[in-house]
């Protein structure tokens, strides 16, 4: 039997003061998919991604990874196949290009090589052919993360996802942070290279027509609710109203 | 209750007024207790004096007793070479010389029971600098005392903050022990612990790096652990998600964040324990103050003035250099 990559069951998450954030959520998200979930601000898209990485732990319901339930706690090996990419970048600008890609690799490399900064070689060169993948190439890899465009910091984000070499990307807004042409590039970066690699994506969005030209498949969420979940060509201008009014 | 929202606060009221009295009554109660009027007596009167209103005052006083004895900096050492064990007049130390020089001196007459001076040739060895290289030496201990202090305090403080960081101490017993214990540190000032190191390691050097060593313990602690907290939670939580444990967040997330403040405080640390380091050995800690405190015992104020010019100038050089390494380090250039 062939299991989803992801099966969020009946997933409930309530914020102490009773803010109901997630509402009897179930998605189920296959192979090579790339998912947009749209809704404004506070409709659940955020706590959705952190429930799915175990960084914020649900009330009710299941998610199954490869069939694994995460109530056993095995974050280990979901966090091995998940990347994430966030909205704030959440680099460590102090540090080089490079090294905030290789830290993506961080959980399979031993402790003295962390320690001692010893990094193996096939890591760094893997790093080397993911930065001319998302097109940082005629920038010195040695430069720190602070100096560069918001952009560019987006797409040592998206590096450090891809050289992991995850079965899913989480994204977490990333591009609400970015001028409109700046976005446009990276959501073509994003969906690019997942396809090309074989990686699901799952991105929470909030501009419609970014949503439209990125995903194959959007769901629509208002206060912890999915309103719909359709291939991105039959979203209509009902389901829209919907999710907006 | 619309209104009141709209209303604008008085910028004063009752309260404001009974407080300002209040001060005023404890500035004038304890202008009176710590001796202010004497203060503004004597500045007074060494103002006249100064401007030739009066002929002396309390100030120029006091101050002349040594002033005169302060100038020239004594820098030469003179030693008589009778009084110099196995003296060998063919190997002379470094850059020295031997000096013949008419000596006043006083016996008494056993017979007449008077006091006779009779004047008689001793041969003295001159060491141009070497007073001023026994002081070198002596600060140079100094400056070896604050090294050694700072470099303690590093290693203690380290775990201490880590512990004492609310978002990576183990347990909130393992908190409130740690946070205790750097409190505990910077409670004491150094000039108190040491007189109890002395007793524990003896008067000398040690005494003074311990004590120095664990104040600024406490100070580092302190700084560490609130830098700790407040590093971008952001590139944790990235990493954490990755699957990374936490001493792997805290050497690739935690720490490139908070290295530039670290480094600021570590050469603040050192520049105050150097100041410090010049202090302690006035109670039993070793260096230069050690030698300054004998000094001024033995009203050898020369030796004093030559101490403190030396201080001075250690002290203004180092605090030059970790400026410019503070600005080179910290500085955004990548």
């Amino acid at each position: 039997m062939v299991y989803p990559l992801l099966k969020i069951e009946s997933v409930s998450k309530i914020y102490p003061g009773n803010v109901l954030a997630l509402n009897n959520v179930n998605i189920n998200i296959d192979d090579n998919e790339i998912i947009a979930i749209l809704g404004s601000s506070g409709s659940g898209k955020s706590t959705l991604i952190r429930t799915i990485l175990g960084l914020t732990a649900l009330n009710y319901g299941n998610i199954f990874f490869r069939n694994n339930n995460y109530k056993d706690k095995n974050y280990k090996m979901i966090r091995n196949s998940v990347a994430t990419i966030y909205q704030n970048f959440n680099l460590v600008t102090r540090s080089s290009i490079i090294k905030n890609i290789i830290l993506g690799d961080i959980a399979k490399v031993s402790s003295w090589r962390v320690l001692f900064n010893l990094w193996p070689k096939e890591t760094i060169n893997k790093a080397i052919d993911i930065i001319e993948e998302v097109g940082l190439n005629n920038i010195d890899c040695n430069k720190r993360v602070e100096n560069l465009s918001g952009g560019q910091q987006q797409r040592v984000g998206i590096a450090r996802a891809l050289i992991s070499a995850p079965d899913i990307i989480l994204a977490d807004e990333p591009v609400s942070n970015l001028d409109p042409q700046t976005a446009r590039d990276i959501l073509r970066l994003i969906r690019e290279t997942a396809k090309k690699n074989k990686i699901s994506v799952l991105c929470s969005l909030h501009q419609v027509d970014f949503a439209k030209n990125f995903a194959d498949r959007i769901i629509g969420m208002k206060e912890g609710n999915i309103l719909f979940d359709k291939p991105a060509k039959k979203i209509l201008k009902f389901d829209l109203n919907k999710l907006y009014k | 209750m619309l209104a009141n929202n709209k209303k604008l606060k008085p910028p004063f009221n009752y309260k404001t007024i009974v407080l300002v009295l209040l001060i005023f009554f404890i500035f004038i109660f304890s202008f009176q207790r710590v001796g202010m009027p004497d203060i503004v007596d004597r500045l007074y009167e060494v103002t006249l004096d100064v401007i030739g209103l009066k002929e002396t005052s309390k100030i120029s006083e006091g101050l002349s007793r040594i002033s005169d004895e302060m100038w020239p900096p004594a820098i030469e050492t003179k030693k008589d070479i009778n009084l110099i064990l196995n003296f060998d007049a063919s190997n002379l130390p470094f850059y020295s010389y031997i000096e013949n020089q008419k000596v006043q001196l006083y016996e008494t007459n056993i017979e007449t029971l008077e006091l006779e001076s009779r004047e008689e040739e001793v041969l003295f060895l001159v060491e141009p600098f070497g007073y001023l290289k026994v002081v070198i030496i002596k600060i140079i201990e100094s400056i070896e005392i604050a090294f050694w202090a700072s470099f303690i305090a590093l290693i203690i403080s380290i775990p201490l903050a880590f512990y004492s960081a609310k978002n990576y101490t183990p347990n909130r017993i393992v908190y409130y022990l740690s946070r205790s214990i750097v409190s505990g540190l910077r409670a004491i000032p150094e000039l108190i612990s040491v007189l109890f190191m002395v007793l524990a390691f003896g008067f000398g050097p040690a005494a003074g790096i311990m004590a120095l060593g664990l104040h600024s313990a406490g100070f580092l602690g302190k700084f560490f652990a609130e830098d700790i907290e407040n590093a971008d939670k952001g590139p944790q939580e990235a990493l954490q998600a990755l699957g990374s444990s936490r001493w792997r967040i805290i050497k690739e997330a935690v720490l490139p964040q908070i290295m530039p403040q670290y480094i600021a405080y570590i050469l603040y640390i050192l520049d105050r324990n150097l100041r410090m380091a010049t202090v302690i050995g006035l109670v039993g800690g070793g260096g230069i103050g050690q030698e300054l405190k004998g000094r001024f015992d033995l009203f050898e104020y020369g030796h004093v003035t030559t101490i403190i010019i030396v201080i001075f100038i250690v002290v203004f050089i180092f605090d030059q250099i970790s400026a410019k390494l503070r600005n080179k380090l910290i500085g955004n250039s990548s």
